[in-house]
Parts: C-alpha cells; sequence; structure tokens
C-alpha cells in the first residue's frame, strides 16, 4: 500500500464526486437505451432484475473488496462461499421437520448457512492464510485452489447436477404488477436484503470505532499498526464477515438460482469485474459498480434475449464495460491512484 | 547481468544438437539401410517405408538395441562431464553444463522404443506402446503450456489467471481454420499463431495499463468470456457449442495413423520451447525480465521501459501456449470448451509449483509427475479401513489437496528445493530457514529462491 499524499478531503471530495457522476451519467444512459428499445413495463422489469442481480454480485464483492484493501489478499474462494451458503441452507432447510412453518425454515436456513459461512471463513483465514503472510503472491494462489478444491467437494458429496430451488415463505413466493409486467416479490426480498446489507455494512464502517480501523487499515494499515492496533485480528474479523455475507447471499439466491457447483465461479468472476470496476478497495465503489454492472447485465440480457433469443451478452457487456473502465481510468471508477 | 559470468559459463548449445541428430540419425538410417521397402513406394517414402519395417518390429528390434547403447555411451560422458568439476571452457562444455538436459531428452527419444520393448508391442500400430505415446503426447503439450506460463509467472512476476485462453483459443482457431474456411494445415497454424500473438498483444496492451493484481484479475475475466463464447448456442453452427466439433487433419499429422511421428513433433516443440526460455533467461533482455520481477520500480529507475519487457513476455508465452494448443486442437482432431475453462489455467498453474517457480526444468518435471501421476493410479482403489476410494474418479479434488498443500508446505517446488538445498551446503543452513523478507510492493520477491541460485541448475 502505497502512502498517498494527495488525499487531503478537497481533492478526495472532488474526485468522488467526479466518479458520482459519471456513474450517474452511466444510469441515465442505461435507462435512455431501455427506453429506446423496450416497452415501460420491460424497462422497469429489467431496472428491478438489474437491482436484484447487483444486490447478489454486491454480497459476494463486498468482503473481496475490504478484505483486499486491508492486507492485499485477494480471496478468489469468495464466490465459493456463496455456494457452500446456497447448500448449507438446503441442507438446513431439508434438516427440520416437514411440519414446520416454510418461514421457520426458511429464517433458520439464512440464520444457519450465515453462520455455517462465517465459521468456515475463520477456519479457512486462521488455518490455511495465516501461515503465508510470508509469501503474499502465493495467498492468492492458494484461494484459486481452494475455489476448485471446494467446487470438487461439493460435487463429491451432492453430485454434480445441483438441488432444485427450496420454496421461499408463502408471503414472498407471490408476483406483483409494475406498468403491466409480472415481476416476483422474491427478487424484490432479495434486492431489500442486499439494500439493507449495504447500508448497515456502510454504517458500520463510517460509525463504529471498528470501522474506523477498518477504514484507516485500508488507507495505510502500517501506520495502523504502528499506532498499536492489531491489523491480523481486525483482518480475520472482516475476512470472517466478508465470508458470512457471502454465504447469507447464496443462501437468499437460493431459492431463486438453487444450488449448483459452479455457481461459486460464476458468481466470483462478476464480482471480480464489480470490484475492479469500483477500484479494488473501496467499499463505496463496489457498492456502486455493483449495481452499474447488475444494470448493465439485466439491460444486455433483455436486449440480446430479443435479438439473438439467448442471454450470451450479459456476461459479454459486465467484460466490456470493465475495459472500458480500466481504459479510461486504471484504477477504477472509485480507486485511488 | 555481469558479462563475465556469460562467458565462462555459457556453452555453445551447437555440439548438442549435433549430439542430439546424430542420436536420431543412426539407428534411423540403421533401419533405412537393413530394412525392405514396401513395393509402390519410391524417393524418400521408399527410404522411410524401409525404415519403417524395422522399427516397427514388435517387441526389441536392432533400433532399440542402437538407442540403448547410445543413451548408455551419453550416460557416461554426462557422468564423466559432471564428476568433472571445473574447466568449463573446455571441449567438454557443453556436457558438462548441459549434459542432464541432453540425457533426458535421449531418454524421451527413446522411450517409445523402450516401452514396445517392455510390453512386447510395436510402436507403430494398435497397442501398449501406442497408447502410452498418446500419454507422453498429452505431457508434451502440457509441459509446454506450464512453460509457458512459468515464463510470466515465475521469471517476469506478471500473474495471469487466463491462460487457457491463449491454450484454447489454439486448439479452436486451427480446427475451425481447417474446418470452416478449408485452409491448409500451414495456414491454419500460421493464422492461429497470429490469432494467439493479437490476444496477447490486446492483454498486453489493455492489461499492461493496469498493475499487478488488476492484471491478474482482467486476464480471468477475458479468458471466461472466451470460455462462454465457445459454449454458447448462439454459435453452434461454427464451434458446435458445449459438445465442442471434430475435424479432419491429412494423414501425416493425423495422430490415431501417425501416433510416431505426433510423438516426435510435440517433443521437438516441447524442445523449442525449452531452449527459447533457456537462452531468453540467460541474455541480457532475461535479467531485465527477472530484475523487474524482484524490483519493477527499481528496473524503472535504471532506465529500462518495463511495459516492453512485459509485453515481450506475455507475447513469447502467448505463442507458446497458444502453439499447445494447436497441438492439442490437432492431436485431438477437435476442441470443446473445456479447453477454454479454468482447467488449463490451474493445471500449468499447479505444475509450475509442484516443479519449482522460475526455475527451468520445474514446469516440464511438474507436467510429467502430474499426468503420470493421473495415469498410473486412474484405476487403483485405495481402501482405508472400510471407506474405499477410486483415484481416478476423485483425481480433480486430489489435484486440489496437492495445489493447497505445496503451497502450504512446499512453495520452491521439486526444483527449487533442491536448489536451495545446494545452496545452503555452501552457505550455511542459515539460507533455508531464513525468513524471506516482507514486501508488500514487490509481491513476487519474496516467493522464489534467492536469484543468485537461479543460474545454478545447470551445474
Amino acid at each position: 500500500m502505497t502512502t498517498t499524499f494527495d488525499s487531503s478531503p478537497a481533492l478526495r471530495t472532488g474526485a468522488l464526486r467526479q466518479s458520482l457522476l459519471i456513474s450517474a451519467l452511466f444510469v441515465v444512459g442505461l435507462l435512455v437505451i431501455n427506453l429506446l428499445f423496450f416497452p415501460v413495463g420491460t424497462v422497469a422489469v429489467v431496472l428491478l432484475s438489474g437491482l436484484y442481480q447487483g444486490m447478489l454480485f454486491f454480497l459476494v464483492a463486498a468482503g473481496m473488496s475490504i478484505v483486499f484493501g486491508l492486507l492485499d489478499v485477494l480471496n478468489l474462494a469468495q464466490g465459493s462461499f456463496f455456494m457452500l451458503g446456497a447448500y448449507a441452507g438446503f441442507a438446513i432447510y431439508g434438516a427440520l421437520p416437514e411440519g414446520t412453518p416454510t418461514t421457520v425454515r426458511f429464517v433458520a436456513a439464512l440464520v444457519g448457512a450465515t453462520l455455517a459461512g462465517g465459521l468456515l471463513g475463520g477456519v479457512v483465514e486462521i488455518a490455511l492464510l495465516r501461515p503465508l503472510y510470508v509469501r503474499p503472491i502465493f495467498q492468492i494462489v492458494l484461494t484459486l485452489g481452494l475455489a476448485t478444491a471446494i467446487e470438487e467437494i461439493v460435487r463429491e458429496i451432492y453430485g454434480p447436477a445441483g438441488l432444485i430451488p427450496i420454496e421461499p415463505p408463502a408471503a414472498l413466493d407471490t408476483t406483483f404488477g409494475v406498468f403491466g409486467a409480472q415481476f416476483e416479490t422474491y427478487r424484490l426480498f432479495i434486492i431489500v436484503v442486499g439494500f439493507l446489507l449495504m447500508v448497515s455494512v456502510s454504517l458500520l464502517l463510517q460509525r463504529t470505532r471498528l470501522g474506523i480501523i477498518i477504514r484507516a487499515g485500508v488507507q495505510d494499515s502500517e501506520m495502523v499498526e504502528a499506532l498499536g492496533i492489531n491489523v491480523r485480528r481486525v483482518f480475520t474479523l472482516v475476512f470472517v464477515l466478508g465470508t458470512a455475507v457471502a454465504a447469507l447471499g447464496g443462501m437468499t439466491a437460493a431459492p431463486f438460482l438453487g444450488a449448483y457447483p459452479t455457481m461459486g465461479t460464476q458468481f466470483l468472476l462478476t464480482a471480480i469485474i464489480v470490484i475492479v470496476i469500483g477500484g479494488m478497495s473501496s467499499y463505496e465503489g463496489t457498492a456502486i459498480a455493483s449495481i452499474l454492472v447488475g444494470l448493465t447485465r439485466a439491460t444486455a440480457e433483455q436486449l440480446s434475449l430479443q435479438y439473438f433469443n439467448t442471454p450470451i451478452l450479459a456476461s459479454v457487456s459486465a467484460l466490456v464495460f470493465m475495459v472500458i473502465v480500466l481504459l479510461v481510468r486504471p484504477t477504477g471508477l472509485f480507486g485511488r491512484e | 547481468m555481469p558479462q563475465q559470468t556469460n562467458t565462462t559459463t555459457r556453452a555453445s548449445l551447437w555440439p548438442g544438437l549435433l549430439t542430439m541428430i546424430l542420436f536420431v540419425l543412426v539407428p534411423y538410417s540403421y533401419a533405412a539401410f537393413t530394412g525392405t521397402p514396401q513395393p509402390e513406394t519410391s524417393g524418400l517414402a521408399r527410404v522411410h517405408s524401409a525404415a519403417e519395417s524395422i522399427y516397427c518390429v514388435k517387441g526389441i528390434s536392432p533400433v532399440t538395441s542402437i538407442l540403448l547403447i547410445e543413451l548408455a555411451v551419453l550416460l557416461i560422458v554426462v557422468l564423466w562431464a559432471w564428476l568433472k568439476q571445473g574447466e568449463p571452457g573446455g571441449k567438454t562444455a557443453v556436457f558438462h553444463q548441459h549434459g542432464w538436459y541432453l540425457f533426458t531428452l535421449a531418454l524421451l527419444i527413446a522411450i517409445p522404443f523402450i516401452i514396445a520393448w517392455q510390453t512386447n508391442s510395436s510402436p507403430c500400430t494398435r497397442g501398449k506402446a501406442f497408447f502410452w505415446q498418446s500419454i507422453y503426447i498429452d505431457v508434451f503439450i502440457l509441459a509446454i503450456l506450464a512453460l509457458s506460463y512459468n515464463l510470466m509467472f515465475g521469471f517476469t512476476g506478471v500473474v495471469s489467471f487466463g491462460h487457457a485462453a491463449f491454450f484454447g483459443t489454439g486448439a479452436y482457431a486451427v480446427g475451425l481454420f481447417m474446418k470452416h474456411l478449408e485452409w491448409p494445415w500451414w495456414l491454419a497454424i500460421l493464422a492461429s499463431l497470429l490469432l494467439g500473438i493479437l490476444i496477447a498483444l490486446i492483454k498486453g496492451f489493455v492489461g499492461l495499463r493496469i498493475k499487478g493484481l488488476y492484471f491478474a484479475l482482467f486476464t480471468l475475466a477475458f479468458a471466461e468470456v472466451f470460455f462462454l463464447l465457445a459454449g454458447n448456442r448462439i454459435m453452434v453452427n461454427i464451434t458446435g457449442a458445449e459438445d465442442g466439433f471434430t475435424f479432419t487433419v491429412p494423414d501425416w499429422l493425423n495422430m490415431t495413423k501417425n501416433r510416431l511421428f505426433f510423438y516426435y513433433l510435440t517433443l521437438t516443440f516441447l524442445t523449442l520451447a525449452f531452449i527459447t526460455i533457456y537462452r531468453l533467461m540467460h541474455s541480457p533482455t532475461g535479467s531485465v525480465l527477472s530484475a523487474l520481477r524482484d524490483n519493477e520500480e527499481r528496473a524503472q529507475m535504471i532506465g529500462y521501459n518495463t511495459f516492453h519487457f512485459k509485453l515481450l513476455a506475455i507475447v513469447l508465452a502467448g505463442i507458446m501456449a497458444t502453439m499447445a494448443g494447436i497441438l492439442r486442437g490437432l492431436a485431438l482432431k477437435g476442441a470443446s470448451p473445456n479447453v477454454l475453462g479454468l482447467d488449463f489455467t490451474m493445471n500449468p498453474l499447479l505444475m509450475s509449483i509442484v516443479g519449482g517457480v522460475a526455475t527451468f526444468s520445474g514446469p516440464v518435471i511438474g507436467a510429467f509427475m502430474l499426468r503420470l501421476t493421473e495415469q498410473l493410479l486412474r484405476d487403483s482403489i485405495i481402501t482405508i479401513g472400510t471407506l474405499s476410494l477410486n483415484i481416478g474418479d476423485h483425481w480433480t479434488l486430489i489435484l486440489g489437496i496437492i495445489f493447497i498443500l505445496s503451497v502450504m508446505a512446499f512453495p520452491h517446488g521439486i526444483v527449487g528445493t533442491w536448489l536451495s538445498k545446494n545452496l545452503h551446503t555452501r552457505n550455511g543452513w542459515i539460507t533455508l530457514f531464513q525468513r524471506p523478507k516482507t514486501n508488500k510492493d514487490t509481491f513476487v520477491q519474496s516467493s522464489h529462491p534467492p536469484s543468485s541460485t537461479k543460474h545454478k541448475e545447470t551445474s
């Protein structure tokens, strides 16, 4: 981490305002494209499904971004925790007896998956990552290997086919109309959960002592260490929180996507695109970039479904977006030099 | 690069090359002169068919005996030169320096015949020897891929997680050009290589604007798009979507018919890749490459344009990986999306780490070890108490565990550990147990054996 001399508040706010402006312009541009090509009802659905996708990406990327900011460790196994969350949710959902109300089972699965994700994250950090602080690049290589290993283990236990989505509580299992088009309530639930987490993590970072330490650590971890704070311990905590949030995300997605071994890699790749666009270690960058990427993907998906009858453009559009951002701003939208 | 060590330690490769040509020519010409040619052949084909009648014999043939004798002679010469340390500038310098490489190459040349002798089958028709040749072809292709990965990751310090993009492009492009455009083989291969260079240039010009990890992530996402495109049904008529496609190759390039030839073809490319990297890393350019791995800012400060050097490394690695992909496509006479998947990024990475990052022979040894172990354990079943495990079914999982273990406990790999052992016999035990200095800005630095050991591999 290089020391930033140019991070005087005025300059930072200026850069931030500029980045926000670019993002806002981008959203307006997407909106215009949408309105040009689709009827109003479709536009609403595209926007909502963009938000829903964006929230899922955010849940995976948030932990990665903060963890990377703190100690330069990029956790490429974060997608696997997302997948593990889904599988843990299934296991808990299935373990509860048939008679229990769906809501109870669902909430138990949510809580259980989050705890399981956090627990496993703690084990991975303490057992596998800690010994490697002397060889930083190998930490990343290790997490890549870990992602493969976790995927294979899941495949061993549950088989390659994947599980059929579980039933959400009856209240969420409906659709509602927006401008004449139908939208699933459950997706709205995901948006709400994502938004709540976004706000609460932001509050944690801005309003608590731990948040101050984390933000200071992202800025300059060596200086924080010099002030007598054990950055490693804070890092472990953040790592656990990040994996727990990812697992929660996986479980929230489970009633919609089901659970399958490759979903980890899928979400990891988009999460990577998100944090690169957002500027690697910037929390607000990750939050905004995930929504931008979600909206871009949803728009591209709708476009290519309409014209090519396949959703292929969705993945390509996110990558093209990343390449353009990197060409214009090599440090991402909200990144520091 | 200190000029002095260059002149004293580097021996010319020509004597070695000559040895190898003789090594092949002697048994071949013996077979050509004593064999009986097929009736309808003429010219060079007549000579070759005469040779074929000898070396395609089941079990031990005169060719095998000649090769074994040559191997023994070579081993004695190499051992002699190896024991006779000192006077590196003399006539035996090449055996002193590259002796073990030469011996390995000779062994690989002789292996199809040795296997034929051991399994009592013919190296040219279906049988055990034929089958093992295909395994070795696979190993050679993976070794080329691992070598090219190591050039980027180990020697230059450019971390890329998207090497499969090159490999897969090679396999796909050569097939698509030959199938749909009906280009001749040489044009298809050339065009595929150019495509590989183009991808490397795009990666370089776009990706190298961004530093370190951004680049790794960029390449990961880049490769994934190729994977998605290849597997998508939008181009199902061209690429065959997730099933892949097959194409026909000329008879002489056909691995099923002319496998022995294909074996030597891939071996030649492996040797070429090895020599290229070896010579590159012993040249001044190579020194700059490892300098910018160790400390990029310092290399810039001295006045090198590090961008150009990184670009060079990426393009070279891209060419090699694309060539490996082309060979794979030709060998299987087809391609499917899995050649673009994460597996073909993980495999070379794992092979480099197991064999030894930033060593010359490490990736090759890693490729041999992992692929041959997989083959040997494929159908074996291990029983621990009541639990029985079929190794072949769980190989990917086992690979993942090997991966994690070797990253944790064995970071220098086989060759790297061997070299650092060599070093501490000279410098005392301290070096091995010394904790490397943590330096976040040059993140590859601490993961390698001290750079002074790098050039000692040959001695």
